[in-house]
């Protein structure tokens, strides 16, 4: 046992020192590992990220109100009468002035132009009153001030002023066929909400001719439990009949669509890009065992065993591959970690969010490699096992 | 033996090797058909669009609406011929999975105004005839297996009927077919003045006009005198080709183009790689023989073609069977994702890049270990052992 392990020990060791005389093929073959082993983890990141920035949207003991079958806030609309008919639901907090915290707000899409591609795409103008920020949690201004009511300012989150042209603090925008002033922007915990923009609610409801109704009503309950009580309210009452949702499960719905076609997509490229590397490992270890021929048929007649051969070959792949998996992952997340895009979410409005690493992810990046490793070591490493004895004499 | 004999024998000479080559080559070439594939479906509103077609939307955002009463006004601009116009619905069949294109439109005028989706005349008139009808795209039918006389609902996740539901019930008239490839028919239409009479609220607004010209050179006039035309109304206007709109719509999505070119250069890298270390590795091992093939009177000319020969053979096997793969995978695409996507097609223009690029790379990564034994000296290599 002893002997076996160091004869593992020595032939091992001859494997990886005979590196450097097939470099350009071990290299391409760390190369090749490592672009599949990125392609993976920047899908991943992206598909992470835009996750992350659609679920950590909303709480829990917010309840959104909608109009039945509407799905989207753009697509609802909630009258006057009915804004007051919440205000008496009970399971809803109190705000500090004793009424019921609640914030009715209407929800449009404008034209922003993008910095990167100088392309038009939809941004969310939200018309909110004061409440908007007492009823969510975490809207902190960042910059500037909020905007005084009745007046044609904006205030703007950060994703939107970081991407989209023209909303820098002070600047006048033309929107919705009226000039704005950007007065100050707000931070959200990186949420949904940072890709957009805030305006007063009596202002928008002028412009888009509303009158008094608004789109969607946020209400802050006094505990997550509420939402039943909340929903039967609503269900009781012919003047109501909205959909109640919690706004973390509002958000969570919609995240699902584009963060899985992103993972549908990485993955299945990802594994063929795999297949394509596994190709050249496979290549490398074969062209890598039949150099070795000699020496290793040698080395059986002298009495070592076909495991040492075995394992020393199936190491070298596997240490390719990882150095490969490692390099791969290191500059994925050089490039792209934290990097920030834009696309249309579920809202048919953009939704600004970054790439992002985890541990897991690395974790993943790492374990395609090593089976990639495994996978292009094992045939070669059978075949130096059962080299023949002979071939330490054959004229090469 | 031919020239061609000694290529392929060359080739095939460690199977193993070049099975495992070809395959890397194979996967490289079928992920750059599907992408795009992928891409040409979301262009495909862009690429068919109609050079005299133009759009006009409310200029805040093309979700807005607009007065009815501005087609009228825009069909007296000089220039313009004809004008027709469309809502967009919101619409869904049984479930809200089962998103529908689904426009409320003005049938005659607009029918005459794309050709390209096809109906039989006689379904045509039937359509015409009947303001409760709709037409649907062949796809589609398929799809949710709708005949021509069934009544379908149809759902609205934005209207309401005046008694409340947001269902509206259609006989089918006509399916539509594409006219050409990459058309896409994959929506449903129907009256607009049945949508406006039982919808509770909307009242005589539309989605956006579309209009013909004259001719393409007549468009930017035409463009600038309708938008000057309701500029400072309540509700101003922006009128941009139908390509410039159809464009702009998938920009929406992002950096979905360079997505791709990223991935499909990172694939390519990689086998450019795999190939040319594979190609070096075999040219290194035939030292001996390239040697004697010079002994016995090969110029170096013809042993540059050999390997330049070799490694265009590898790449054309594994890229063109790649490709092969792509088209037969964009066929099974299109089957499933019933045009969600625009429309799915391996367009010829494809196919011709995809073989560009074999070329390149056949000639790529040939092109050095070629030089190599092309420049071999004789003496040196029969000596080395």
């Amino acid at each position: 046992m002893a002997r076996t392990l160091a004869q593992i020990n020595a032939v091992t060791s001859m494997n990886l020192r005979s590196i450097p005389s097939r470099l350009w093929t071990s290299i391409s073959t760390v190369v090749a590992v490592g672009i599949a082993t990125g392609v993976l983890l920047s899908f991943l990141a992206m598909s992470n990220g835009f996750r992350s920035t659609v679920k950590g949207t909303g709480s829990p003991d917010v309840a959104i109100f909608l109009r039945k079958g509407g799905g989207g806030e753009l697509n609802s609309i909630i009258t006057r009468e009915q804004v007051q008919l919440i205000e008496e639901a009970k399971g809803i907090a109190k705000g500090p002035d004793g009424k019921a915290l609640l914030s009715a707000e209407m929800y449009s899409v404008v034209d922003g132009i993008k910095k990167s591609s100088g392309t038009k795409a939809n941004l969310p103008l939200r018309g909110v009153g004061p409440n908007a920020v007492n009823v969510r949690r975490g809207i902190k201004i960042s910059a500037g001030r909020m905007f005084q009511s009745g007046t044609a300012e904006l205030v703007v989150g950060r994703a939107v002023s970081k991407q989209f042209k023209g909303f820098e603090l002070g600047r006048t925008i033309r929107l919705a066929s009226q000039n704005w002033k950007v007065v100050g922007e707000f931070e959200a915990g990186g949420s949904v909400f940072e890709s957009e923009i805030w305006s007063d609610i009596a202002m928008l409801q002028g412009l888009y001719r509303r009158g008094s109704s608004v789109q969607t009503v946020r209400a802050r309950m006094e505990d997550p439990n509420r939402l039943k009580e909340l929903l039967a309210f609503s269900d009781a009452d012919p003047r109501l009949k909205l959909d109640v949702k919690a706004e973390t499960e509002f958000y969570a719905n919609q995240s699902r669509g584009i963060s899985d076609l992103i993972l549908y997509l990485g993955w299945p490229l990802a594994i063929a890009m795999s297949f394509g590397a596994l190709a050249g490992a496979l290549n490398t270890m074969y062209a890598s065992v039949d150099a070795r021929m000699r020496e290793i048929a040698t080395m059986r007649a002298i009495g070592f065993g076909g495991l040492p051969a075995f394992v020393g070959t199936m190491t070298e792949s596997l240490l390719l591959s990882a150095i490969g998996g490692v390099v791969g992952t290191l500059f994925a997340y050089l490039l792209f970690d934290g990097i920030s895009a834009s696309t249309l979410g579920s809202n048919f409005t953009q939704v600004v969010f970054s790439f992002k690493f985890t541990p897991e992810l690395v974790v993943q990046g790492v374990f395609l490699s090593l089976i990639i490793g495994f996978a292009g070591g094992v045939f070669p490493a059978w075949r130096a096992a059962r080299v023949p004895l002979l071939a330490a004499f054959r004229e090469q | 033996m031919t020239f061609f004999q000694l290529i392929r024998k060359n080739l095939f000479r460690k199977k193993l090797r070049t099975i495992l080559t070809t395959f890397a080559i194979f996967v490289a070439f079928a992920i750059f058909g599907i992408l795009a594939t992928f891409q040409n479906a979301l262009n495909s509103g862009a690429d068919t669009a109609s050079a005299d077609r133009l759009i006009v939307t409310n200029k805040i955002n093309f979700t807005l609406p607009m007065p009815i009463a501005y087609a009228s006004r825009v069909a007296t601009v000089p220039g313009v011929k004809l004008v027709s116009h469309a809502n967009w619905f919101g619409g869904y069949y049984q479930e809200p999975k089962n998103f529908l294109v689904a426009l409320a439109i003005d049938p005659q005028s607009y029918l005459d105004l794309y050709p390209e989706y096809v109906l039989p005349p006689a379904q045509r008139a039937a359509f015409l005839g009947d303001r409760g009808s709709i037409i649907v795209g062949e796809g589609l039918a398929k799809q949710f297996n709708w005949k021509l006389g069934d009544r379908i609902p149809i759902k609205s996740n934005i209207f309401r009927k005046v008694d409340g539901s947001d269902t509206w019930d259609f006989t089918v008239a006509g399916i539509m077919t594409p006219g050409s490839t990459g058309v896409d028919v994959n929506f449903v239409a129907f009256h607009y003045e049945y949508f406006k009479q039982t919808r509770s609220f909307g009242g005589d607004t539309i989605g956006w006009l579309i209009l013909r010209t004259e001719s393409p050179k007549e468009n930017e006039r035409i463009s600038r005198t309708i938008d000057a035309m309701f500029a400072n109304s309540p509700f101003e206007t922006e009128t941009k080709t139908e390509q410039a709109f159809n464009k702009a719509f998938t920009e929406q999505l992002g950096d979905v183009g360079f997505i791709i070119l990223l991935v499909v250069g990172a694939a390519f890298g990689t086998i450019l790689l795999i190939v040319g270390n594979t190609m070096m590795l075999t040219v290194r091992e035939r030292t001996n023989e390239i040697a004697v093939l010079k002994t016995i009177g090969f110029t170096a000319d013809s042993i540059f073609r050999l390997v330049i020969g070799e490694s265009l053979l590898l790449a054309s096997i594994g890229g063109l069977l790649g490709l092969g793969a792509a088209y037969a995978a964009s066929i099974g695409l299109a089957a499933v994702s019933g045009g969600r996507f625009g429309v799915m097609a391996f367009s010829p223009v494809t196919a011709l890049i995809g073989v560009g690029i074999i070329v390149a790379l056949g000639l790529l990564t040939g092109l050095l270990p070629a030089l190599r034994a092309m420049n071999l000296n004789v003496v040196t290599a029969l000596g080395r052992k």
